[in-house]
């Protein structure tokens, strides 16, 4: 009875012998491999030597638990309990159901995935904050690395310019076109790369301001018509009826992305032309959800090269940009100016037939549809800035020698009157002492730099009740930080070096110019600014005359044109006509330039030429003619 | 021959085990099984030119509610400390583990292992802790139960000292 009770508990009991071993009491279950007689229980199960130690005294007690191997290649988990009845010490063993220790593993289990979770979320925190930084250090590198570029390609272009308006051999010519274009290209992928970084820096915030959806994509059109023009590409535009114009967004970057795409597609494009159209997106019915499609008749993509077009870098093969140029940075930067706006972008492309770059982008709309009035355009005067400028003072403060022969060199043809300083503080004892309608100033000089200049100008104008010059900041950081910090300084404007002739008049005429053009009409102390030409229209010419100066001002274009591809022989044909009519139509000086642009065209002199267009266009601008009637 | 006892104790999941089972089976197993109670192993090594059974108590890991049963550590010729370096806390729970074992048991011949030298970058352990730690007269050493990497050699080093300090003793009565 006792027997069968202890097999159906599985448990293997012993009696401790005087000697120390251990007796079964009956039957041992099966897995207890064990002898029956004489067993060395504390030499079998080591653990147990430490308990009988415990328990010699006074036998009584339950072990702890431990692990034996099973037969089965498993485990078994033991446990021993002791007891004595009067003077006989037994001991049994049971093996624990492994179930119970089933949520000590999973406990554990999970613990471990949850430290191992942790630990890698740490790991990615730490690497995102490494990323960062380096982007940091990157577009802190970018902007000192933009300045250094930026400043000596100053320097290149400028003179190019400068050089390009002097009288130059074909050849020369030739060398010259080189540099500026090269050097424009440089500037462009300086700039690109200065956004791509920026972009990805996070640095580059959408402005929300009111936008003329028609204006924009006319605007992306004219920057891109030259090229186009050049390659003998049409240009269309087509806004789907129902696209509402006027919008909320940000115009400037929009208009970067179609100019990209444009740009794109022209480089690939030989023959037909290239389309801008703009629909509501299909896919995403609210308002204000647009589609762009920019489609081109050019060389196509392959299938299985479309997924690079977008990444930084990566033309659709290497030789592209041999035979194409360009850096590829163009389309990803779009890309990611087409995310912060909402949108995507993506291409259909057919090899040998075309492409076609879509892009959505989510606007707000604005109330208002109604037409607004055209916006006036900066410049609607058609005479040249060096006319607008003459007679201004100017006050250039630039610590660089180069720089300062650069912008005299720029503006020596419109009578300007320059003065110069060489650093901040030279600048602000000129400017306290004399009358000047712009000062121009370099930002980082010795001495005192650009910004305290400023400051302390508008601090002396407070003072003294003037009122404000406009002062242009002069700097190579092309960042936005510098700019805005600029303008805390006082500036009213910034121009980034490299400064092309053309920004740097127009910037001119822009802040100073209207009191230059009035002082100029309204102050007699300076007629010799404009001249007039008086023509004496003779008796039975009054309806010939008009008309021929107007077929004159016509040949301007043609002459520009002939200029521009070294079109010398076309020159000279006009020149010649011009030279036997001029003093028939009662203006010699015609009869005059006639010959010398004939001359010139002769010995192929494109700078004099150039020269003495200009000089015909002044003369044809400033005609007065006098009927003796 | 002689029998000495060597208690490994650490964090769970350290790897206490599959030390053991590298170091007597020459297995590895990646799955991981909590040990319940004390798994008792034996293995014959000649060290110093003797012979000798070590008794390898593979200890249950330490976790909040259920330390290291001192009792079965109370006579053991040494021990091996073992952390994971990938898991810093579990270096601390070695210290605290030798700081009890030194107060209640007393002085003994230990090793630190920290394991899983395989998977060193990933590793949270630092080398400043490292220094620290060998400033304090303590033998550390990467081991890996995955490759066999100083495994042998921890066994044998500690075995060594435990020799070393039964001739002290007894030179010493």
């Amino acid at each position: 009875m006792t027997e069968d009770l202890l097999a159906a508990f599985s448990l293997g009991v012993f009696e401790r012998r005087a000697d120390g071993l251990f007796d079964a009491i009956g039957k041992l279950p099966a897995w207890l491999e064990l002898p029956a007689k004489a067993v060395d229980l504390a030499d079998t199960y080591p653990i147990l030597g430490i308990f009988f130690a415990e328990w010699e005294e006074k036998w009584d007690g339950i072990s702890d638990v431990w692990t034996e191997p099973a037969g089965d290649g498993s485990e078994m988990y033991l446990q021993a309990t002791a007891a004595s009845i009067n003077r006989q010490r037994f001991l049994a063993l049971k093996s624990l159901p492994e179930a119970m220790y089933t949520y000590q593993q999973l406990a554990h289990d999970f613990e471990l995935e949850k430290e191992k979770v942790e630990r890698l979320s740490k790991e990615l925190e730490i690497k995102r904050q490494e990323a960062e930084r380096a982007t940091q250090a990157k577009s802190a590198f970018l902007a000192t690395m933009s300045h250094e570029i930026r400043t000596p390609l100053n320097a290149i272009i400028g003179m190019a310019d400068v050089l390009a308006g002097t009288t130059l051999t074909g050849e020369q010519r030739k060398c010259v076109d080189i540099f500026q274009r090269h050097g424009v290209n440089l500037l462009t992928l300086i700039n690109d790369i200065l956004d791509l970084s920026k972009v990805e820096a996070g640095k580059i915030e959408l402005e929300v301001t009111e936008l003329d959806l028609v204006d924009v994509v006319t605007r992306a059109m004219e920057v891109v018509e030259g090229r186009a023009s050049a390659k003998g590409l049409y240009l269309k535009q087509a806004i789907a009826p129902g696209v509402p114009r006027y919008l909320m967004g940000d115009p400037n970057r929009l208009r970067q992305i179609i100019i990209n795409l444009l740009g794109n597609s022209i480089k690939f494009t030989e023959k037909g032309g290239l389309e801008v159209s703009v629909t509501e997106d299909p896919e995403d019915r609210r308002a204000g959800r647009l589609r762009f499609r920019i489609s081109d008749t050019g060389i196509g993509i392959p299938a299985d090269k479309v997924d690079l077009l977008f990444k930084s870098f990566s033309q659709v093969d290497s030789s592209t940009t041999r035979k194409y140029g360009g850096t590829g940075l163009g389309l990803s930067i779009s890309k990611q100016l087409v995310e912060l706006m909402g949108g995507r972008i993506w291409v259909e492309s057919r090899p040998g037939v075309g492409s076609q770059f879509y892009f959505t982008a989510n606007f707000a709309v604005q109330a208002d549809q109604s037409p607004r009035e055209e916006a006036t355009t900066v410049s609607t005067s058609t005479e040249a800035p060096e006319t607008l400028l003459s007679g201004m003072r100017i006050l250039l403060a630039d610590d660089s020698e180069d720089n300062r022969c650069l912008i005299e060199l720029y503006v020596r043809d419109a009578h300007l009157r320059v003065e110069t300083a060489e650093n901040g503080a030279i600048a602000l004892r000129k400017f306290c002492e004399g009358h000047y309608d712009v000062v121009l100033m370099d930002v980082e000089m010795p001495e005192m730099d650009g910004s305290e200049a400023t400051r302390q100008i508008r601090q002396f104008e407070k003072e003294t009740g003037r009122s404000a010059t406009p002062v242009l900041a002069l700097t190579a950081h092309a960042f936005a930080e510098m700019a805005a910090k600029s303008m805390e300084a006082g500036f009213t404007g910034v121009l980034t070096k490299p400064i092309r002739k053309a920004t740097l008049l127009e910037a001119l005429v822009h802040y100073g110019g209207r009191e230059g053009i009035v002082r100029a009409a309204a102050t007699p102390a300076e007629p010799a600014s404009r001249e007039t030409n008086v023509v004496e229209v003779e008796d039975g010419m009054e309806d010939a005359v008009p008309g021929y100066i107007e077929n004159r001002k016509a040949e301007l274009a043609l002459y520009q044109s002939a200029l521009e591809h070294d079109d010398f022989d076309s020159a000279k044909k006009m020149a010649h006509k011009m030279k036997g009519t001029g003093a028939g139509y009662g203006m010699p000086r015609l009869t005059e330039l006639g010959a010398a642009i004939e001359k010139a065209s002769l010995d192929k002199q494109g700078g004099q030429l150039r020269d003495l267009v200009a000089q015909l266009a002044k003369y044809l601008d400033n005609i007065e003619l006098k009927y003796s009637k | 021959m002689q029998k000495k006892k060597i208690c490994l104790l650490g964090s769970y999941g350290v790897g206490k085990t599959s030390l053991v089972a590298r170091f007597v089976h020459s297995m590895f197993a990646d799955k991981y099984h909590t040990t319940v109670g004390v798994k008792i192993d034996k293995k014959v090594l000649t060290v110093d030119g003797e012979e000798i059974t070590l008794m390898l108590w593979d200890m249950a890991g330490e976790e909040e509610g259920a330390p290291v049963k001192l009792n079965q550590v109370k006579d053991t010729s040494g021990y091996l400390l073992v952390a994971d370096g990938t898991r810093a806390k579990t270096l601390d729970i070695a210290r605290s583990i030798q700081e009890r074992v030194q107060s209640e048991v007393g002085e003994r011949p230990f090793l630190l292992l920290v394991n899983k030298a395989d998977l060193k970058e990933t590793w949270e352990v630092q080398l400043a802790a490292w220094e620290e730690l060998s400033g304090l007269g303590w033998t550390v050493l990467e081991t890996s139960a995955r490759t066999g990497e100083h495994v042998e050699e921890a066994f044998v080093t500690l075995t060594s000292r435990m020799l070393q300090a039964q001739v002290a003793s007894e030179e010493n009565d």
